[in-house]
C-alpha cells in the first residue's frame, strides 16, 4: 500500500512539474511583447517597460527564468498580480474556500442525484422508467451548465423569490451548487446505469437471488457495492471537471471563487495571476486525485496489488 | 472484357450498399434518427440562413426594443430591437463553424499523436502518453483559458483554443484503439510481409481507428459547441455584434427578469444542437458497435 501511495504521489509531482514548465512557457508563446500587452491599460514609458521586464526576469534566458520561477514557487512566492499588485498565492488562497465549497457540494449533489437515477434506471432496465430516466440524463448532459444556471436563477430568485440573486452567504451557494451538481449528476447517472447493468448480469448477483435472499439485501449489499466501484474510480476525473465547471458557474452567479478570478485575469492579460492560477489548479486537481485513488485502493484491493 | 468490369464495380457497389445499410441502421435506431434530424435541421438553418431569417440579424431597431415573442418577431427582440429569431438562425452558422473547426483541429492532431505513440511504443509512447495524461487532468477549460491568455480573446481564437484543449482526449482514444489493433493477426502479417512504416500506420492502422473516431468526433462536436458557447458566455469568444448563442445568453443576463425570451431561445438552441450531436453520436456507435445496442 505504501508503494502504491508513493507511486501515485510521484505521478502527481510529474503533473505539477509539467504544469510549472507550461506556465513558464506560456508567457513566451504570446505573440508580441507580453509586457506591453499586460500594461496596455496603464500609462507607461519605455524605461518603465524595460524595468518591469527586468523585474519579471523576462530579459534572461528561458531556462534561467524557469529555475527562478520554480525557486520562487518553492518558497510560496507566485509573484504579484498586475491588476491591484496583490501577492498571487494569497489572492488564490483567499478565494479558494469559496470554490472548494462549491465543488464539494456539487459533487455531493451529483453523486446522490446521478447515482440514484442511474441505479434506478438499471434496475428498471428496458422499461418506460429506464427510458424516462435516461432521457432526463441525456438532456442534462446536453444542457449548457450556464443556461441551466440562468433558468434556475430566473425561477428561484426572480420569479419565486426564494433565494437571493447575489452575495456570498450559504443561501447563495444553493443555486450554483445545484446547477453544477445536476449537470455532473447527468454524467454520473449514465455511468452508474451502465456499471449496474454489468453487475446485475453477474453470477454472484444471480446466486444471491437464487439463494432466496431478500431483494433489497441483494440490491444494496451485493449489487450496489460492486456497482459503485467503477463510479468511485471516475470521481477523481469528475472532481477535476467540477473544478473546471466552477470557473463558468462562478461567473454566472457572481460567486467569488478562483474561477471568477481566473476569467478576470485572462481579460486583463494579468500573466502572473494566470500562471499562478494554472499551477494552483493543476496542484489541487493532482493532490485530490491522489486522495481519491488511495481511498479507492482501500476499498478495492485488486487496485493496490496491481491485478 | 466483362470480368474486370465486374471486379471493378464489385467493391464500389459493396461499399455503396454498406453505406446504405449503415444509414438504414442509423435511421432505425431512435436516437440516431432524432439526432440526424436535428443535425440536418441545423445544417439547413446554417446554409439557408439569409432565406429563413425574416430580418438582418445585425440590424438594430428591426422592431421595438425588448418586445416579447409575437407574430412579427417569433422569438421577440433584444435590447437593441434586433430580431431574436433571425439572430438564432444565423447563430447556427457560427455554431457549425465552431464545431467543424474545433473538432478538425483536435481530431487530426490527436489522431496523429495517438497513432505515433501507439505505433512507436517504448519511450516515445511512454513520454507522449504521460504528457497527454497530464494535459487531460488539467481539464479542457483550463487549457482553453491558457490558450486564450496567449492568443487573446475572440471567436476564432476560442475555436483554436477549444481545438487544442481537446487534443489529449482524441490522442488517448486513438492510442487505445491502436494498442488493440497492433496485436491483431492482420497487422502482424503486414509486418511480416515487409510493409513500410508509413504503410503500416496509414494503410493498416488508420482505417481501423477511423470508425471509433467517427463516433467520438460526432460526440466531440457537441462538447466543442458547449465549450465555445461557454467561452462566448464569459465574453472570451464571440464579440458584439456577432449572433453567437453563448454570447447572446450572456447579454441576456441583466435583462432576465424583463425579457426572459432573450435567455430562453439561445439557450434552447445550444441545448438542442448539443442533444442532436449527442444522439447522433450514440446512434452511430450503435451502428458501428452492435454490442452497445443491448445497453
Amino acid at each position: 500500500m505504501a508503494r502504491f501511495i508513493v507511486q501515485r504521489l510521484l505521478a502527481a509531482l510529474v503533473t505539477i512539474w509539467i504544469a510549472s514548465i507550461a506556465v513558464t512557457m506560456l508567457i513566451h508563446l504570446v505573440p508580441g511583447d507580453p509586457v506591453r500587452i499586460m500594461y496596455a491599460g496603464f500609462q507607461t514609458t519605455d524605461a518603465e517597460i524595460e524595468a518591469i521586464r527586468t523585474r519579471l526576469g523576462l530579459d534572461r534566458p528561458v531556462w534561467e527564468q524557469y529555475f527562478m520561477y520554480v525557486g520562487r514557487v518553492l518558497t510560496g512566492d507566485l509573484g504579484y498580480s498586475i491588476v491591484g499588485n496583490q501577492p498571487v498565492l494569497q489572492t488564490l488562497l483567499q478565494r479558494f474556500p469559496a470554490t472548494l465549497a462549491l465543488t464539494v457540494s456539487s459533487l455531493f449533489i451529483a453523486v446522490v442525484v446521478g447515482g440514484s437515477l442511474g441505479f434506478f434506471a438499471a434496475y428498471k432496465r428496458g422499461t418506460a422508467w429506464d427510458f424516462g430516466a435516461m432521457t432526463l440524463a441525456i438532456v442534462g448532459v446536453s444542457m449548457p451548465h450556464f443556461w441551466l444556471g440562468l433558468l434556475l436563477l430566473f425561477l428561484f430568485s426572480m420569479t419565486l423569490e426564494w433565494l437571493p440573486v447575489g452575495g456570498s452567504g450559504w443561501q447563495n451557494l444553493i443555486l450554483p451548487a445545484l446547477t453544477l451538481g445536476l449537470a455532473t449528476g447527468a454524467v454520473i447517472a449514465r455511468l452508474t446505469r451502465s456499471a449496474m447493468i454489468d453487475i446485475f448480469d453477474q453470477d454472484f448477483v444471480r446466486t444471491a437471488h437464487a439463494k432466496g435472499l431478500p431483494k433489497t439485501l441483494v440490491l444494496y449489499r451485493h449489487a450496489l457495492r460492486s456497482g459503485l466501484v467503477p463510479v468511485v474510480s471516475m470521481l477523481g476525473l469528475q472532481f477535476a471537471y467540477l473544478m473546471g465547471g466552477a470557473i463558468v458557474i462562478e461567473n454566472v452567479f457572481a460567486w467569488n471563487g478562483v474561477g471568477r478570478l481566473a476569467i478576470q485575469a485572462v481579460f486583463a492579460r494579468d500573466y502572473p495571476l494566470i500562471q499562478g492560477f494554472i499551477l494552483f489548479f493543476a496542484t489541487v486537481v493532482a493532490l485530490v486525485s491522489v486522495v481519491i485513488d488511495v481511498a479507492y485502493a482501500l476499498l478495492d484491493p485488486r487496485i493496490r496489488y496491481g491485478t | 472484357m466483362s470480368a474486370p468490369d465486374t471486379a471493378q464495380a464489385g467493391p464500389a457497389a459493396a461499399r455503396l450498399s454498406g453505406v446504405q445499410q449503415a444509414l438504414t441502421a442509423l435511421l432505425r435506431s431512435p436516437s440516431g434518427a432524432v439526432g440526424l434530424a436535428i443535425v440536418l435541421l441545423l445544417v439547413i438553418a446554417a446554409v439557408f440562413a439569409p432565406l429563413i431569417a425574416p430580418h438582418d440579424p445585425l440590424r438594430m431597431a428591426s422592431g421595438p426594443r425588448l418586445s416579447p415573442p409575437s407574430a412579427a418577431h417569433w422569438m421577440g427582440t433584444d435590447q437593441l430591437g434586433r430580431d431574436m429569431f433571425s439572430r438564432v438562425v444565423f447563430g447556427a452558422r457560427l455554431t457549425l463553424q465552431i464545431g467543424v473547426i474545433a473538432v478538425g483541429i483536435s481530431l487530426t492532431s490527436g489522431l496523429l499523436l495517438g497513432l505515433v505513440a501507439g505505433y512507436a511504443g517504448g519511450w516515445t509512447e511512454r513520454v507522449l502518453m504521460r504528457l497527454v495524461d497530464v494535459l487531460f487532468s488539467f481539464t479542457e477549460i483550463v487549457i482553453a483559458l491558457a490558450c486564450l491568455a496567449i492568443l487573446g480573446v475572440g471567436l476564432v481564437n476560442a475555436m483554436i483554443a477549444i481545438g487544442i484543449a481537446s487534443i489529449p482526449f482524441y490522442a488517448r482514444i486513438t492510442h487505445s484503439v491502436v494498442l488493440v489493433e497492433k496485436n491483431k493477426p492482420y497487422f502482424e502479417a503486414a509486418i511480416a510481409a515487409g510493409a513500410s512504416r508509413l504503410r503500416l500506420i496509414f494503410v493498416h492502422l488508420l482505417p481501423n481507428v477511423i470508425p471509433t473516431l467517427i463516433v467520438v468526433g460526432t460526440l466531440g462536436v457537441s462538447t466543442a459547441v458547449l465549450a465555445a458557447a461557454g467561452l462566448s458566455f464569459l465574453g472570451l469568444g464571440a464579440q458584439p455584434p456577432q449572433p453567437e448563442w453563448g454570447f447572446m445568453l450572456s447579454s441576456s443576463r441583466d435583462l432576465i427578469a424583463r425579457a426572459p425570451w432573450m435567455m430562453i431561445f439561445p439557450g434552447l438552441a445550444i441545448a438542442i444542437t448539443v442533444l442532436g450531436f449527442n444522439l447522433l453520436g450514440d446512434g452511430v456507435r450503435e451502428v458501428l458497435d452492435p454490442r452497445q445496442r443491448a445497453r
